[in-house]
């Protein structure tokens, strides 16, 4: 890569940011102290991460940004080794261990570490910013963890287009980030199935009050009940969701209200701009052009796939989603649809469970929907008898008072 | 085991001699009841897999349910 330093000029600079209440601008953020290069900032706000993000952006250095909690000491003492300088939130700075030459303009990112260890995964601000169109002025929600490919995502699109305004929201507001959001008019916002599945249960009506143009999911399956459900809430606004990773980008968008994507697009002919999409044995494969450093050519997902007639569902991660019950499979990820499209579910999370004679059977978690009155597990049992297989069916149900979620906004489904 | 039974739709048998294919008492079945126990018990059970094959009646599956409670 070029080295280069940047000067990008920052067409969303003057869009307004709001955070912990107070409106600001990219401009205004607080100025941060002299960055080194290569530099591990780690934050526990998300104003310090908008700030790092404008100070690489302006000065071309090399950046991860993470939130302090997400980055263990052994992860820091690995950073360290590989030439990062670790930026503590109080502004303290531990000096690299390994003096090298910065790469200029490089941004990195954390993967979620779903699989294990989160991985380091190379890009740059062009390479993260994949919505370069013109966007009709709005004011989006920033509820992703400062760091996270979803949270790249929105702040490169508020920093590089004219009229795309931020609230961020801390951990400490998810609860209530409708009423902050109304407050604010928000216009957009992007979450996982679970942060909107959340924002449903704890108090629909505040979320219809948010007067949300466009609604994004990812990060998660997105199932059909979630879809109907935002849609029922919110009839007329563009109802999107999206497959993107660190490593392959943002790489499908789909925006017809539907769960998975058309068959038709798998295995169409490459294109500068668009991934290619096909599928090798259950597993998504993808090529994109936004991809991360290094990563070219056709990515194995490890997310799995399966057809609903013309449609394409990713139902989970294949090492996890395949429940083998006696021989006989089912996708944890068909059985979460099931159970998640019964009125009286608000959330559901579907796993083996080791058992004797069928070697694993299928469990699930659920947390009711108040508002519908109470349910049994035998209700549930019914319900799924008749839509799945014998061996598909959850035959162990626990029922759990709120929906759990991490701090990436996923709850490991 | 009623309740597994009943979550089926189906109701157990009064006589303990039932036979379980008779009442379409299958492996699933069996294998929901042990983690019905493992969660009663709150711990892993570990099954004698060559035990279940002597597996038939009704009381054959009450008796080692027992037994595992009982271990």
């Amino acid at each position: 890569m070029s080295t280069r330093r940047r000067t990008t000029a920052l067409i969303g600079d003057d869009n307004t940011v709001v955070v912990a209440g107070k409106r600001l601008t990219w401009r205004t953020l607080r100025k941060l102290p002299q960055l080194p290069s290569p530099a591990a900032v780690l934050v526990d706000n998300g104003a310090d991460a908008l700030a790092a993000l404008r100070h690489h952006a302006v000065h071309g250095t090399e950046l991860l940004v993470a939130t302090e909690s997400r980055v263990d000491e052994r992860m820091r003492e690995e950073l360290g080794e590989s030439g990062f300088a670790i930026v503590l939130p109080d502004g303290s700075v531990t000096p690299a261990r390994l003096k090298r030459v910065e790469e200029s303009g490089r941004a990195w990112l954390l993967t979620s570490g779903s699989t294990g260890r989160p991985k380091r995964i190379g890009h740059t601000l062009e390479s993260l910013t994949t919505v370069t169109a013109d966007q009709p002025p709005r004011t989006w929600l920033l509820p992703y963890s400062p760091g996270t490919y979803a949270w790249w995502q929105v702040v490169t699109l508020s920093l590089t287009q004219a009229d795309q305004g931020l609230v961020v929201i801390e951990p400490s507001e998810l609860e209530d980030w409708p009423k902050i959001a109304t407050e604010h008019g928000v216009t957009a916002a992007s979450g996982t199935p679970t942060f909107w599945r959340q924002a449903i249960y704890r108090d629909a009506d505040a979320l219809a009050g948010v007067p949300l143009e466009q609604i994004t999911l990812g990060g998660e399956p997105v199932d059909q009940a979630i879809l109907d459900q935002l849609r029922e809430i919110f009839p007329t606004t563009r109802i999107s969701w999206i497959y993107a990773s660190s490593e392959v980008g943002a790489s499908i968008v789909v925006h017809d209200g539907k769960a998975g994507f058309p068959r038709s697009w798998l295995d169409r002919d490459p294109h500068p701009e668009r991934p290619v999409l096909s599928v090798e044995g259950d597993e998504l494969v993808i090529r994109s052009p936004h991809h991360g450093a290094g990563l070219i050519g056709a990515i194995r997902t490890g997310d799995r796939v399966e057809y609903d007639g013309d449609r394409v569902l990713i139902t989970g991660r294949l090492d996890t989603d395949e429940i083998n019950v006696g021989g006989s499979k089912v996708s944890a990820g068909v059985v979460r649809n099931v159970l998640m499209g019964h009125p009286g579910v608000s959330w559901a999370r579907v796993f083996a469970r080791k058992a004797p004679l069928v070697g694993r059977m299928v469990a699930a978690e659920v947390v009711p929907n108040r508002s519908l009155g109470p349910i049994t597990d035998t209700d549930l049992v019914q319900w799924c008898s008749t839509r799945l297989p014998d061996y598909g069916v959850p035959r162990r149900i626990k029922f759990l008072d709120q929906i759990p979620q991490k701090e990436t906004l996923k709850s490991d489904v | 085991m009623g309740e597994v039974m009943t979550a089926q739709g189906r109701a157990l048998p009064a006589e303990d001699t039932a036979d379980l294919r008779e009442i379409g008492f299958r492996s699933l079945d069996f294998s929901e009841l042990a983690l019905r126990v493992e969660d009663e018990l709150g711990d892993e059970l570990n099954f004698d897999a060559p035990g279940l094959r002597r597996i038939a009646t009704v009381g054959d599956v009450l008796d080692f349910i027992e037994q595992l409670q009982s271990a």
